[in-house]
């Protein structure tokens, strides 16, 4: 006998004969119906329907499906992120709960922080993944009520120069992944206005079968606006704004919870597509409302569609909620219930208001053409019912469904070997120049000028910077996102998979310092960060063993500093038959900048100015570009301290006030060479250096370049060396690229630099 | 009645995104590639007495708003 | 009239998304700006304190984005909605001299509208575009500043106030090759030298005519900005309100070089003010 029964009602509705299932019959449902859950998960909801006495309906356990998923509750990583990186908070932290981080940015306004990726529909299908992963991460700050004011766009793919004929099955080549990643990021954010600031692109074999597709937003909202991610009050009136409900989407939380097979390939409902054109509108609207005071709660619909949105609001403000389901408007018709529920479609938000309220809000969206409807209301008890036409079709407890299920995974270090081949094999111009145009070194200008970097008008600091026409990258935005302070806030992305790869606890405790010395070489004060987790099967524990150190190292970094962790996001099973990726930890480090009058660029300003390099230089060489370009191997990861990188920055920073500095760059892949490059090339202005191998190439952390003028040189040195730390004058500006052992013309350094990755873009 | 609105570019009129879609190809390996020209259709499902009439209105459409005379040509194919 | 007197309109329908900036340009110089939706002209259900007529205002700003998506074509859905609305009404009022700005998406509007190049005084708007604002060369959006040269000799009311003869604004659009109709480019660029039509043309660093990326779109005769024969309709496609303040340019060395870095309390004015202080000084003696 088949345990779906089809319910007596005008609809399809089927009831789920689970509570005589043995444990066969419950995998066997949870695959069939697409649940992704476990046997164990699913005896956990057979206990609960038992103890109701009535078996359940397909949109109940669709909706448990969504909630239990990896993406929804943080199973596998929640343990381990309480233990090292929860409660890093700063009294200026305003929230940390929601879906972004809220942090005080001066007396008045708040800013908003969001970090999410968008890994495994970009996979699949990169044009729509990358667009939607922008609608998502821009949902996430407007439900907070602020008004989004850039976006970030770290990106990670395999290796440009693979053949076609050797790329595995149903994975698709690099080139076009990164096409039309770059192309779904543009099209989505020009078109809503909203400037693409800053990023990075990392190239690395392991990301062929799974490119990585993080996307960063960060807003700006009065605090006395903010809006919060819950439900307001009994009584509250549910309406659900924007897009119309299809069936595009539907599953795609199950979808990220699982490795990428051949077959995702087919599985082309769990990508959405998106329509900036409603979003845009969208924004507004919401902006409107909130600027109104008329809401009283705000949530963005992103994976587990309403399911997940209505349950949480609820849950969050302690209350239940009523929902009826037939009000929601359709993009095609006959939609099964449950499919309305999960559907993930774009550009939709779900609001409480007042029953009073309900009537001007819905002339707000009307005014904007944004279809808006009254959904449900808001209820006192902690029950959950959904109704369709009439019938009761779903009735839960908020918190049996919502507070998900967590497990403490285990891990184990995987056995390597310690390993130190690196040796000076001379050849420094030709390694010097394979390394400009490495294709992660390389200009990125290609990507970065089809993003509008500066609608807004609020963009001080792009994303490429130096004379017009031979830009380089900076180390971080900077944007003023108030209208009379010259106050700004500084935005960088930073990992690197090199280095984690190898050790994921230094690796990772070096993206750390590396965001740092990013937001401090743009004069600006480390204020906050959020992080985006990528990593493979955390069911397997050498991965899970690479996210416990990473986090672990994060955490250290962050507690010792300190810096709160405001935001964050974890996405595992980034992971095929082929392997898993390098791991991942995106860190997104926001800054203050006291006056953008004074911010910093890292190209060189002058000739005859001194150059001198702050910080220490060590022999090491793990995961850093000597080592990949010479095929050296090392297990050397660069060390760090949270105290004493602590320590450099704030002197930095009080330099800055001190001296006439010009420029300033931060050291990192390719070491003080590279450096030295990119701040000449994008200058038109040389230099007149002497460096050792070491000095040359090593990328151990806690350095900066400054450009400073002769006559502060050695003052700046010794304001440095007063305070117990390491400060060198290394040489002059000048007209060519010499560092001592060998030269180079700007114009030949430049040519590596700009083709290195257009070269395979056209 | 469905109608499918060919726009196209008038002869001369340089086509970046047909030249655009040729250097890919040739990436890709089809060597053989000569040209490659961007064409846009759109169809459009009308209801009208007469064929005739139904022809008339979409050339509006055309000029009011599907081309531009300065650099498009259109052609329409009825399908239905 | 006075100063106070002076309303502008920055017009936008879904998509167009550089409207606040715009709005601020004109309020950091005293005046009176808001954003007004299509909608608002006409549509029935509008609140009566947010319904609006042509006449409430004394210049019409059409600002950049993407309006409508920019389906079909960059700026003809708003074109088509506003023709279909404001035609009349549009036409008299370029006819009596009033300013109508377009930038970027804006520019592609007044183009697919027929405002511009704008060659018959009697019939501001024509019937069928007379140029197009096509695909750039490079088949890809281009966000970078450009170098423009200021060559109108004075017809164009929107940058009399424009002190050097080369500024920097940034451009950021996938659609702005000027393109006149094939065979007849000639004749259209003699109508335009003619008639002072011609406002700005990309150049190099050095100030001279060059081709990508200094002219990032592919532009006929380095075209980024002209005027209709009266002067009052201005089109461009680079962004003056993006380069309003020198903040906006930290970026780019030139600027930096040429003005003092360590002066905080100076002027911190850049040339993309100029355009709408042109547009105010105008009114004011209107």
């Amino acid at each position: 006998m088949s345990v779906y029964k089809r319910a007596n009602t005008p609809f399809e509705l089927y009831e789920i004969d689970i509570l005589n299932a043995d444990d066969e019959t419950l995998k066997r449902i949870s695959e069939e119906l697409g649940l992704n859950l476990s046997i164990n998960e699913m005896k956990i909801i057979q206990d609960y329907f038992k103890k109701k006495g009535r078996n359940p309906y397909d949109i109940e356990l669709q909706a448990l499906g969504q909630a239990w998923s990896e993406h929804c509750c943080y199973k596998s990583s929640k343990y381990y992120l309480k233990q090292h990186l929860f409660g890093i908070n700063s009294d200026y932290v305003i929230s940390t709960k929601d879906d972004a981080g809220v942090v005080e940015f001066d007396d008045e306004y708040a800013y908003v922080v969001a970090l999410e990726s968008h890994n495994h529909p970009s996979a699949i299908e990169p044009y729509g993944g990358a667009a939607t992963g922008i609608g998502g991460i821009l949902r996430d700050v407007l439900c907070m009520g602020a008004q989004p004011i850039a976006l970030i766009d770290p990106l990670f793919f395999g290796n440009l120069d693979i053949e076609h004929s050797t790329l595995p099955k149903g994975v698709k080549h690099p080139v076009y992944l990164l096409s039309g990643v770059v192309a779904g990021i543009r099209d989505y954010g020009n078109r809503v206005g909203i400037p693409t600031v800053a990023g990075m692109v990392f190239f690395d074999e392991s990301y062929l079968t799974n490119c990585l597709v993080n996307v960063g937003c960060v807003g700006i909202v009065k605090k006395e606006k903010v809006i919060p991610s819950k439900a307001g009050g009994e009584g509250d009136i549910f309406i659900l704004a924007g897009g119309a409900t299809g069936r595009d989407g539907i599953h795609g939380v199950t979808f990220a919870s699982a490795e990428l097979s051949e077959k995702s390939e087919e599985e082309r409902s769990a990508v959405q597509l998106g329509n900036p054109i409603m979003k845009e509108p969208l924004i507004h609207a919401c902006l409107e409302i909130v600027e109104s005071g008329l809401l009283t709660g705000m949530k963005d619909l992103g994976g587990g569609g309403l399911s997940c949105a209505v349950g949480e609001m609820a849950f969050s403000a302690g209350y239940g909620a009523e929902i009826w389901l037939e009000k929601v408007h359709l993009k095609e018709r006959n939609m099964k219930p449950w499919e309305i529920w999960v559907s993930e479609s774009q550009e939709r938000m779900l609001l409480t208001v007042k029953p009073k309220d309900v009537d001007d809000v819905l002339y707000i969206f009307k005014k904007w053409d944004v279809p808006a409807r009254v959904i449900g209301v808001v209820k006192g008890d902690k029950i959950l019912r959904v109704y369709y036409k009439g019938y009761l079709i779903y009735e839960m407890d908020i918190e049996f469904v919502t507070s998900g299920v967590e497990y403490c995974r285990v891990y184990k270090k995987p056995e390597t070997v310690e390993r130190e081949e690196i040796r000076d094999i001379g050849n420094y111009k030709k390694i010097l120049l394979k390394m400009l145009s490495h294709p992660n070194i390389a200009s990125k200008e290609w990507i970065i000028r089809q993003y509008d970097h500066e609608v807004r008008a609020s963009t001080v600091l792009k994303p490429l910077q130096g004379r017009i026409g031979r830009e380089g990258h900076g180390d971080s935005a900077v944007v003023k996102p108030v209208d009379d302070s010259w106050k700004g806030i500084a935005i960088t992305a930073d990992v690197n998979p090199w280095m984690t790869k190898i050790d994921p606890f230094w690796g990772s405790a070096s993206a750390f310092d590396e965001m740092v010395r990013n937001l401090v070489a743009v004069n600006s004060i480390p204020h906050s960060f959020a992080d985006c987790l990528n990593f493979g099967n955390p069911e397997k524990p050498e991965r899970m063993w690479e996210f416990v150190e990473s986090v672990r190292a994060i955490g250290w970094m962050a507690k010792n500093y300190p810096l709160p962790c405001v935001s964050g996001n974890v996405s595992f099973y980034n992971e095929s038959p082929y392997g898993s990726v390098a791991p991942t930890p995106t860190l997104m480090g926001i800054g203050i900048v006291e006056d953008i009058r004074r911010v910093i660029t890292m190209y060189f300003k002058k000739r005859g100015s001194a150059i001198v390099v702050i910080g220490e230089t060590n022999h090491e060489f793990g995961g850093s570009l000597y080592s990949v370009i010479t095929g050296l191997k090392s297990s050397n990861v660069p060390k760090t301290n949270p105290e004493k990188l602590k320590n450099y920055a704030s002197n930095l920073l009080d330099a800055f006030k001190r001296f006439k500095i010009y420029s300033c760059h931060d050291i990192s892949e390719g070491g003080l060479a590279v450096a030295l490059a990119e701040m000449a090339i994008s200058s038109n202005i040389g230099f007149d250096v002497n460096l050792s191998f070491v000095e040359l190439f090593s990328e151990s952390n806690t350095r900066w370049v400054v450009e400073v003028s002769k006559r502060d040189a050695n003052k700046l040195v010794e304001f440095f060396t007063d305070n117990s730390l390491k400060a060198k004058v290394i040489g002059f500006t000048d007209s060519e690229l010499n560092y001592g052992s060998f030269s180079i013309t700007i114009d030949e350094a430049e040519k590596s630099f700009k083709t290195g990755l257009s070269k395979y873009l056209g | 009645m469905i109608a499918s609105v060919y726009i196209e570019l008038k002869e001369g009129v340089t086509d970046p995104e047909g030249e655009a879609t040729k250097k890919a190809l040739h990436l890709l390996g089809f060597k053989n590639v000569k040209k490659v020209s961007s064409i846009k259709v759109f169809r459009i499902e009308i209801d009208s007495v007469s064929r005739d009439e139904a022809e008339k209105e979409v050339i509006e459409m055309c000029e009011k708003l599907l081309a531009n005379p300065v650099i498009h040509n259109y052609r329409i194919e009825w399908v239905d | 009239m006075e100063k106070d007197e002076i309303r502008i309109a920055v017009m936008r329908i879904e998509g167009t998304n550089c409207e606040d900036e715009s709005v601020k340009a004109f309020k950091a110089l005293g005046v009176y700006a808001e954003t007004v939706h299509l909608k608002q002209f006409y549509s029935d259900f509008i609140k009566e304190e947010e319904m609006r007529t042509i006449w409430d205002y004394s210049c019409i700003v059409f600002p950049g984005g993407f309006s409508a998506g920019d389906y079909v074509r960059a700026g003809v859905i708003f074109s088509a909605r506003l023709k279909s609305v404001l035609r009349k009404d549009l036409e008299e009022f370029i006819k009596e001299g009033y300013p109508v700005l377009g930038i970027c998406n804006g520019f592609q509007i007044l183009v697919e509208l027929g405002a511009l190049p704008g060659f018959d005084e009697d019939r501001p708007i024509a019937d069928k575009p007379e140029m197009a604002l096509s695909i750039n060369d490079s088949n890809r959006f281009e966000c970078r500043p450009t170098f423009l040269k200021h060559e109108n000799k004075g017809k164009c009311i929107f940058t009399r106030r424009l002190k050097r003869e080369i500024v920097v604004f940034p451009v950021a659009h996938a659609e702005g090759k000027v393109t006149f109709p094939m065979g007849r480019e000639e004749e259209y660029l003699n109508t335009l030298k003619e008639n002072d039509q011609i406002v700005f043309r990309y150049v190099d660093k050095d100030g001279n005519y060059a081709g990508y990326p200094w002219n990032p779109n592919g532009s006929y005769y380095n075209i980024a900005g002209i005027c209709n024969v009266k002067g009052n309709v201005f089109g461009l496609m680079p962004h003056p309100e993006r380069a309003i303040w020198k903040w906006q340019l930290y970026s780019d060395i030139d600027l930096l070089v040429e003005n003092d870095f360590w002066e905080l309390e100076g002027n911190n004015e850049a040339d993309g003010l100029a355009i709408f202080r042109s547009i105010v000084e105008y009114l004011l003696k209107f």
